[in-house]
């Protein structure tokens, strides 16, 4: 998967980039699947900055990172972003919302002992984690594997950044979205089940001579007396199903109380 | 980019009057024509396909362009919900692409001469349009383009906040008592409903037919026949003879 030969020169790759940054923002525009984007961006990062794996943790609503995409399927690969749910650079910025790097997991560290022998035994010597940061909300992080040792280039970490930091947009405006959905779908049902109600007043009340506010109280101690809800009365009138003597008297005509009912 | 951010800063300052902490919907339409410099601004919300509610307008003239999209079903904010696009004619009476039969002759007698429809939208959630209106035909500047598109999101993002307070069953409040949900209309269809033993549907269709052929708002004939001055059956002559 490493493909360090393709880096030939500045231009090809800063083309590559601008090209990724671009697909990366178009799909902020529609619809897009998460994972999807995150796969792509980590496959990127492989090819753009020439590293050995690329992985994207993302916190869950608990707060637990988890593995979203990874540029390899490859078993021993997948475990070491699992394993950063305990430990390792992506848990470390995750919570500091900082870049963490470690230049040689060789040389002995206190800090990830798990992490860096089983990454060692990977076939991976160095590792950095970027933070996916937007203002003060960190929602997870680009963690960046390398065969060699030795510290990343800066211009490289700038990077590798700018693509956290667009994934970081087009997922917030994503939840964003899902968020308006669930709202906007809530606001139409209140909706429907009003207009539905206004809709049976207006027959009771013609059917059983009563203004829309006599007509309103029949159909609520209808549902009351009943045990139902207002809306499924209504609904029941407008079909048909119930019929409008089961509203109370007519005031012109005789007794049609039916309490029992 | 920044130059967009100020924008929109100065349209919610706009909005937000000093001391307060937030606005209510009914000044969203006034501030919007004023920021953009046009006769109306008013904002329907819509659903499916259809209008089914006002949150604001700014003055008569916004009110009619609503009522008259409401009765039609056709309009710049109709066009500009399905589309998912703003819609600009800045000639009513001469008209580029030939649209709305229905909605433009009354617009114009109204003294209409240009409207504009941007839908209200947060990312793929379409939730209705904001319309502007003008007295004289023209294009709206790049700028009165901008502030309008700033408008509609500003008060997308301000339904979905209201209605987040609601619970899942209800309607926000602040929206119950902001906005004009027709609902004197539904009143009306379940009555013509029950006269003509129709459903509340084409009992919809049937206030609709009327009002058009009489040259009135639907909110209006709707009214006649909750205050029982309109019948649709045969005690008005308004029955259907077709069975």
């Amino acid at each position: 998967m490493a493909n360090a030969d393709v880096i030939g020169g500045p231009a090809p790759r800063e083309a590559l980039l601008a090209r990724t940054l671009v697909e990366l923002a178009e799909t902020l525009v529609a619809d897009f699947d998460v994972v999807e984007l995150l796969t792509r961006l980590a496959d990127r990062c492989v090819e753009v900055l020439g590293v050995g794996a690329a992985g994207l943790m993302l916190a869950g609503p608990d707060g637990q990172l988890k593995v979203m995409a990874s540029s390899s399927e490859a078993m021993r690969v997948l475990e070491l972003f699992e394993l950063q749910a305990k430990e390792g650079p992506c848990l470390d910025c995750y919570h500091s919302g900082k870049p963490v790097m470690q230049a040689d997991l060789a040389t002995p560290t206190t800090r990830w002992p798990r992490f860096a022998a089983e990454t060692l035994a990977a076939g991976f010597r160095s590792v950095q984690a970027l933070p996916m940061r937007l203002r003060g909300t960190v929602i997870g992080a680009l963690n960046l594997f390398h065969a060699e040792a030795g510290e990343m280039p800066p211009a490289d970490i700038e990077s590798a950044q700018a693509l956290a930091d667009v994934a970081t947009i087009a997922i917030l405006a994503h939840r964003a979205s899902l968020e308006a959905q669930v709202v906007n779908q809530q606001l139409q049902h209140a909706l429907n089940s009003r207009i539905v109600i206004e809709q049976a007043k207006g027959m009771v009340a013609e059917r059983a001579g009563l203004n829309m506010e006599l007509a309103f109280t029949a159909l609520r101690t209808y549902a009351r007396d009943h045990n139902l809800r207002l809306v499924d009365v209504a609904r029941s009138v407008i079909d048909g199903a119930l019929a409008p003597s089961a509203f109370g008297s007519v005031p012109r005509g005789g007794p049609a109380q039916e309490k029992d009912a | 980019m920044t130059e967009g951010g100020g924008r929109r800063e100065r349209i919610l300052d706009l909005l937000v009057g000093r001391g307060e902490v937030g606005f209510g919907t009914k000044r969203l339409c006034q501030v919007c024509a004023e920021a953009t410099a046009v006769s109306g601004a008013g904002i329907m919300l819509m659903s499916g396909d259809a209008p089914y509610g006002s949150l604001c307008t700014a003055n008569e003239m916004s009110d009619l362009i609503e009522q008259l999209q409401y009765a039609l079903g056709e309009g710049p904010c109709v066009d500009a919900y399905r589309q998912d696009y703003p819609v600009l004619e800045p000639d009513l009476a001469q008209p580029s692409t030939l649209r709305w039969l229905a909605f433009a002759p009354p617009a114009i007698a109204a003294g209409v001469r240009a409207v504009f429809g941007f839908p209200l939208q947060v990312g793929s959630v379409r939730l209705g349009a904001l319309n502007l209106c003008r007295d004289r035909p023209g294009p709206l500047s790049d700028d009165q383009h901008a502030d309008a598109l700033v408008m509609a999101s500003i008060a997308a993002q301000a339904v979905l906040v209201l209605q987040t307070g609601a619970g899942p069953e209800g309607l926000a409040s602040e929206l119950e008592a902001g906005a004009d949900f027709h609902y004197v209309v539904h009143q009306a269809s379940g009555m013509v409903a029950a006269q003509l033993e129709v459903s509340v549907g084409q009992a919809l269709v049937r206030l609709r037919a009327y009002a058009f052929g009489n040259d009135r708002h639907l909110t209006e004939v709707a009214n006649d026949v909750v205050a029982r001055e309109l019948r649709f059956d045969a005690a008005s002559g308004e029955r259907d003879l077709v069975p």
